[in-house]
């Protein structure tokens, strides 16, 4: 069985430091990525941590680090009971310049066949990189219908 | 109808903040589509069965098909030939699918290619293109004005 993987794509009008910025520093993060606080030094082994309403929602350790180009980290969901007990997955972004522009790629990989953190960020990461780009671009992250990632979330928890 | 051997070969799921019916029309005309789809005109009366022709400023065919379903503003599927390519127009032809569902302020935009089973590098053109494409329509409706990238793939001279 292969492991799965996940590519996303998406070009964005701002400068990879912009986007760099948007991708590490929490008062941002929270703004487009479903509430969520991250938090971390970003140097290499360093924790990584993303909060939500006090809590730990997800966690892991800095892979890669060469601002504003490439990071990467672990990434192991703590918020949903069920998912906890899986190994973590990687998660690595690459940001590459184009004119007035950037490219990003959004590579999520090292799961277990049959993986149901697959499952879930397979739908979370348009939500996500969405609004990212909607953020730089406008100002304004998408709005969505009340908590709808976390609703659904919310759901998967019960 | 899909061909029972038509498989998902790409699947790009966007959120844009724009009513449906933007959206809709931001796919389906010429005057939009020039501005975020590398140039080219969407052409077509978008009844089902009609033929619909993706125009590239000379006039010349990009690509073209039938319109299967047309749903506005909700799902288009169309089929789908590479015409400019000389070795895409034997190939047989892919199906795409636009599906627009509100959500609140926003809509989530699904497209979808169904294609036989081909050589994967027949394959490669489209997953370069579509994220260019739909991440340049979402800028032009979200900001009014699209992005600027080269396109990449053929027709981009080598320098």
């Amino acid at each position: 069985m292969t492991k799965p993987s996940f590519v996303y794509v998406t070009y964005i009008r701002t400068s990879p430091e912009q986007l760099w910025q948007a991708l590490t520093d929490g008062s941002l993060t929270r703004q487009y990525w479903a509430g969520r606080r991250i938090e971390s030094d970003w140097t290499m082994g360093a924790p990584v941590t993303f909060w939500f309403d006090g809590k730990v929602s997800d966690s892991g350790k800095v892979l890669e680090c060469d601002p504003p180009r490439r990071l990467s980290y672990s990434f192991r969901v703590e918020f949903v009971e069920a998912l906890r007990s899986e190994p973590p997955s990687r998660v690595a972004f690459e940001i590459e310049k184009l004119d007035a522009q950037v490219k990003l790629t959004v590579t999520h990989d090292e799961f277990e066949p049959g993986s149901q953190v697959f499952a879930a960020i397979s739908g979370g990461w348009p939500v996500i990189l969405s609004g990212l780009k909607s953020l730089l671009e406008t100002g304004r992250a998408i709005e969505f219908p009340t908590g709808s990632c976390d609703a659904r979330r919310a759901k998967e928890e019960a | 109808m899909a061909a029972p051997d038509l498989k998902p070969s790409f699947v790009y799921v966007t959120y844009i903040a724009a009513p449906a019916e933007k959206v809709w029309r931001a796919l389906t005309d010429g005057d939009f589509t020039r501005q975020y789809f590398f140039g080219r005109r969407m052409q077509s009366d978008w009844t089902v069965g009609a033929g619909w022709a993706l125009l590239m400023d000379d006039g010349r065919v990009d690509s073209g098909g039938k319109v299967l379903e047309c749903e506005p503003p909700r799902r288009l599927a169309i089929s789908w030939r590479v015409e400019w390519l000389e070795e895409f127009r034997t190939l047989p032809e892919a199906i795409v699918t636009f599906d627009i569902e509100p959500m609140g302020e926003v809509v989530r935009l699904t497209v979808t290619q169904l294609t036989g089973p081909i050589d994967e590098k027949y394959l490669e053109g489209g997953r370069r293109g579509w994220p260019v494409i739909l991440s340049g329509l979402k800028s032009l409706l979200e900001t009014g004005k699209p992005l600027k990238i080269p396109t990449p793939s053929a027709g981009t001279p080598k320098t």
